[in-house]
């Protein structure tokens, strides 16, 4: 029995958050962001991801208004922004070194917004209570930013930013300051967070996997242009160019020339190897087109497999073993190196492939994308 | 992202017309033809003249320099030896004693170090002269050295020295062929500060000072008593010169090495 | 391993040590501390018509029975001098209030400068650095020089003040307090402005940012957020003016009048001009003492910035 799946991008009556509508932001020759629409909607948690210097953090600080759009608008809840500024907006932001003010304590710095909301002070409390018992650092009320961890300076930033309970909340790299093991438990915990107090979460990330484990979509970002925007499985298993297939995870790029046959395309890539078989997920005309492949769909074996229409022969010329995986590399007589991974599922003293030794490749007509180029 | 707002830019306008009008209107009227120091009468540089020709001037600017030039270089060694023992030196007997005869000449006002150095030379009879305002100036500039150097000595890593010792250099070595080469623009800044003191000093040279040695602070101030002169704008527009040419010389050193080395940095990167 | 020798290079090592402290050391103990104590102990003496001017003298010919008779007749007669006659505490009032009323006016024109170059474009910043700087190395009798010509009767602020219609006849400006406030400001104020500046250009920008986005407006983000944070630099700001201004010689006898009674002109004058050598020690030591405070609080936010910074 389904439950039913929090998807208000495919629901037509569903009103978004944020529109922004051909938002173009310009510093002086340089344009940060390119005639850029997209809607976010109430409750998700949505992810900016791309290089740095692609536009995404512009566009996290045109939302908390420390910058305005050149031309274009941004709508939050169907009213204009712009004039508004970042001290009127019901937006809040946890800033990337946190920006804890140094000379408050960990109480103050959370009490902060708060007292500007000249809210009574019983009030006050409880709410500061409240954050820190959500943020599991009651500990830690009257100590200043100084005197305590990393990752729990990164939950007063949080638990800040969350105070005023704002209707949108703003993640500028959130996590990039911590080491990696914590990264990985504060990610689960960011998005236990974002589920109880129910707020719209905006992150800015650099960590593809950061943004793959929390968002419910990612909008992958490049020039100040969305590239795509989709659920993280979408992303990764359908992307719809070389750009977003590259960035996100490890991939083999092939390219070569398509000729439709019915549901399937052929594509010639290689001098004296047969044409790969491939499904594109819409019709396509023929011609010069890159065939996507993520390594784990490669299959790497001694003997040569019967069942299968595409394979190709060659020499594994590196091994990288990384525990749980293990990653081949595999040159082709043509010279091409093709990527194939296996998980170590079992506990082996050696490896079943050494360097120099001829294996083959093969992969299934699905297992790849089809992407013009 | 920086921009000057109106308030920003007024406060920046106002505030450095009141810091430089006074000097520029030394300078403009140190080319008055006019004896009167408040009516134009003309440009000149007459006053340049007469004050090249005053011997009074002449004899207390020699004396003045003798002093800076001996007084500046034992204030950089004892400063930096004081910078090094500060910074470097570990525990030994007295050092907060040591630490706080660093710092309090910095604060203590001139009249007392000038009374005290000299009820110090009466009392142990050396005659006041030259030898005296040397000693007094090397005293107060080695500290103003001493903490120059000791910020750059605390900023250095220190396991460059160590390395320098490890590669087989003695103490003394490793401090000539590495700390000394690393500190040496703190240690050129802080002579330069020395002798800029000791040629500013007028408080503690008037009170260590004999008959037989005038400074041009004592001369200056003793004839500015008697009111503004011509000459005395005349000698003030050079000495104005002299610091300006001196500090834009010294920033741009400065600029262009930072250049250079970005450049060179670049180059590598590129390179790499 | 020849411990014979590590012994004799450790010695060695231990020599070199000793002399690398001693030399500054004992510089320091023979032209500061003992000129002080000198000082100190001329302070208990009285003023006589000899060479030198004061009894007594330690006569260390007469052994140990001379240092009691000399200890015998130490006392501290100036002090109670001190006390009782009313120029001295007057002059220590009125130095303490014109230093604390220049370091204030101080503030107030440095913080607005510090405040101008520290968001100026970063491109500009080592040359406003550099105008900050210039009058520090330049002369300072030379900058109080260049104020005579400004606020005499026919100076260029009289010309100006009427030229603008803001006054009919001259002000008399110089050789009165007024002339002494400005001195002082004049002269001191790139000491206000630097150490501003410093703690300004250190204060992160993303600060000011959330403070804004948490419901301040930039007024209240300024006065919030930004003074706090530099309120180091202004405490050194401020002793750094206020602790010289307090001993200033220079400004008030050039720029000053009759009215003026500052510390350090007198003790000038209690030394060079009556020649009474106990009082002049007297007042520099209740100088020092008067001192003391502002030294101690200021050393003391030197090291709470040290330990910011580290």
């Amino acid at each position: 029995m389904p439950e039913t799946v929090f998807a208000p991008w495919n629901d037509p009556a569903e009103k978004p958050l944020i529109q922004f509508r051909n938002v173009t932001k310009r510093f002086g020759s340089f344009t940060a962001i390119d005639d850029l629409s997209i809607d976010i909607f109430e409750k998700e948690f949505f992810a900016l991801l791309g290089p740095s210097g692609c536009g995404k953090t512009t566009m996290m600080r045109m939302l908390a208004g420390f910058e305005t759009p050149t031309s274009g608008t941004i709508m939050l809840d169907g009213q204009d922004i712009s004039p508004i500024p970042p001290n009127k907006r019901s937006v809040n932001m946890m800033f990337q070194s946190y920006a804890l003010f140094p000379h408050l304590t960990v109480y103050d710095n959370i009490a902060f917004g708060l007292k500007r909301d000249k809210l009574p002070k019983d009030q006050i409390d409880a709410r500061v209570k409240e954050m820190l018992r959500l943020v599991q650092i009651e500990k830690f009320g009257q100590r200043k930013p100084e005197q305590i961890s990393g990752g729990q300076r990164q939950r007063v930033a949080l638990a800040r930013s969350l105070a005023k309970a704002p209707k949108l909340l703003l993640l500028d790299e959130p996590l990039s300051a911590l080491d990696k093991k914590l990264r990985q438990d504060t990610q689960f915990e960011l998005m236990d967070i974002q589920e109880k107090t129910g707020t719209t979460f905006v992150v800015v990330t650099h960590d593809q996997e950061e943004a793959m484990t929390v968002a419910s979509r990612v909008a992958v970002m490049d020039h100040g242009r969305l590239k795509q925007v989709d659920t993280p499985d979408r992303i990764y298993e359908a992307p719809n160019s070389t750009y977003v297939a590259d960035f996100i995870g490890d991939v083999n790029i092939i390219a070569g020339h398509a000729t439709t046959q019915g549901e399937t395309v052929s594509i010639a890539w290689a001098d004296g190897q047969p044409p790969i078989i491939g499904t594109p997920s819409k019709p396509m005309d023929d011609g010069k087109v890159s065939f996507a492949i993520r390594p784990e769909k490669v299959a790497i074996s001694a003997e040569k497999p019967t069942d299968r229409n595409n394979m190709v022969q060659g020499k594994v010329l590196d091994i990288a073993y990384l525990g749980n995986l293990s990653t081949y590399h595999v040159q082709l007589p043509s010279g091409i190196v093709i990527k194939a991974q296996t998980a170590n599922s079992r506990r082996r003293a050696s490896r079943p492939f050494t360097w120099e030794d001829e294996v083959w490749l093969s992969w299934t007509d699905t297992a790849g994308i089809v992407l013009e180029s | 992202m920086r921009r000057l707002t109106w308030f920003n830019a007024t406060s920046l306008t106002l505030g450095f017309a009141f810091l430089y009008i006074p000097m520029i209107v030394v300078i403009i009227y140190s080319f008055n033809e006019s004896r009167l120091v408040t009516v134009w009468g003309g440009f000149s540089i007459k006053w340049y003249g007469e004050l090249l020709q005053n011997e009074a001037f002449l004899d207390a600017a020699w004396v003045t320099f003798k002093v800076g030039f001996f007084s500046s270089i034992i204030a950089t060694i004892l400063g930096t030896m004081g910078a090094y023992v500060l910074v470097r030196g570990g525990r030994f007997y007295g050092r907060t004693l040591f630490s706080g005869m660093i710092y309090a000449p910095l604060v203590m006002p001139e009249v007392i170090t000038g009374l005290s150095l000299l009820l110090l030379f009466i009392s142990i009879g050396l005659d006041r002269g030259l030898f005296t305002i040397v000693l007094a100036h090397a005293t107060f500039s080695m500290c103003y050295v001493s903490v120059v150097v000791s910020s750059r000595l605390v900023s250095f890593d220190r396991s460059v020295e160590e390395a320098a010792l490890d590669l087989g250099c003695t103490p003394f070595e490793a401090f000539r062929l590495v700390t000394l080469p690393i500190i040496a623009p703190a240690v050129i800044s802080g002579w330069l500060l020395a002798l800029t003191l000791s040629l500013d000093d007028l408080v503690i040279a008037s009170f260590v000072a004999g008959p037989s040695a005038t400074t041009l602070p004592i001369k200056v101030f003793s004839s500015i008593r008697l009111g503004v002169s011509p000459e005395i704008n005349a000698l003030s527009t050079i000495l104005i010169g002299l610091v300006t040419i001196g500090t834009i010389a010294a920033s741009l050193t400065t600029k262009r090495a930072v250049m250079r080395r970005r450049r060179e940095e670049q180059m590598a990167e590129q390179a790499g | 391993m020849d411990r014979h020798r590590r012994h004799r290079v450790g010695k060695l090592m231990n020599l070199r040590r000793f002399s690398l402290i001693a030399v500054p050391y004992v510089w320091l103990l023979g032209l500061f501390l003992v000129p002080f104590l000198i000082v100190f102990k001329i302070s208990l003496s009285d003023i006589a018509l000899s060479i030198p001017p004061y009894t007594p003298t330690l006569e260390l010919s007469e052994g140990w029975a001379g240092f009691r008779d000399f200890l015998s007749q130490l006392d501290f007669e100036n002090f109670e001098f001190l006390a009782t006659d009313d120029l001295y505490w007057k002059s220590y009032l009125s130095s303490v209030q014109i230093a604390l009323i220049s370091t204030l006016i101080c503030l107030a024109i440095g913080f607005p400068i510090a405040y101008g170059m520290a968001n100026a474009p970063r491109e500009w910043q080592p040359t406003l650095m550099l105008l900050v700087i210039l009058p520090f190395w330049t002369s300072f009798l030379i900058r109080v020089y260049s104020l005579i010509g400004i606020l005499s009767q026919e100076g260029m602020l009289n010309q100006f003040l009427m030229w603008i219609g803001l006054i009919n006849a001259p002000l008399t400006i110089l050789n009165t307090n007024i002339a002494v406030y400005i001195g002082i400001v004049y002269t001191y104020v790139p000491f206000m402005i630097l150490p501003i500046y410093a703690t300004l250009t250190k204060l992160d920008g993303s600060l000011l940012e959330a403070a804004e986005d948490l419901g301040c407006s930039r007024t209240e983000a300024f006065w919030r957020i930004t003074v706090p944070l530099s309120k180091a630099g202004i405490i050194a700001g401020c002793f750094l003016v206020f602790i010289p201004a307090l001993g200033e010689f220079v400004i008030p006898s050039l720029l000053g009048g009759s009215e003026t009674l500052m510390i350090g002109k007198v003790l000038y004058e209690e030394f060079f001009a009556n020649r009474d050598w106990p009082v002049a020690g007297a007042v520099a030591v209740i100088l020092l003492l008067i001192l003391i405070i502002p030294i101690v609080l200021y050393q003391r936010n030197e090291q709470k910035m040290m330990d910011a910074d580290t």
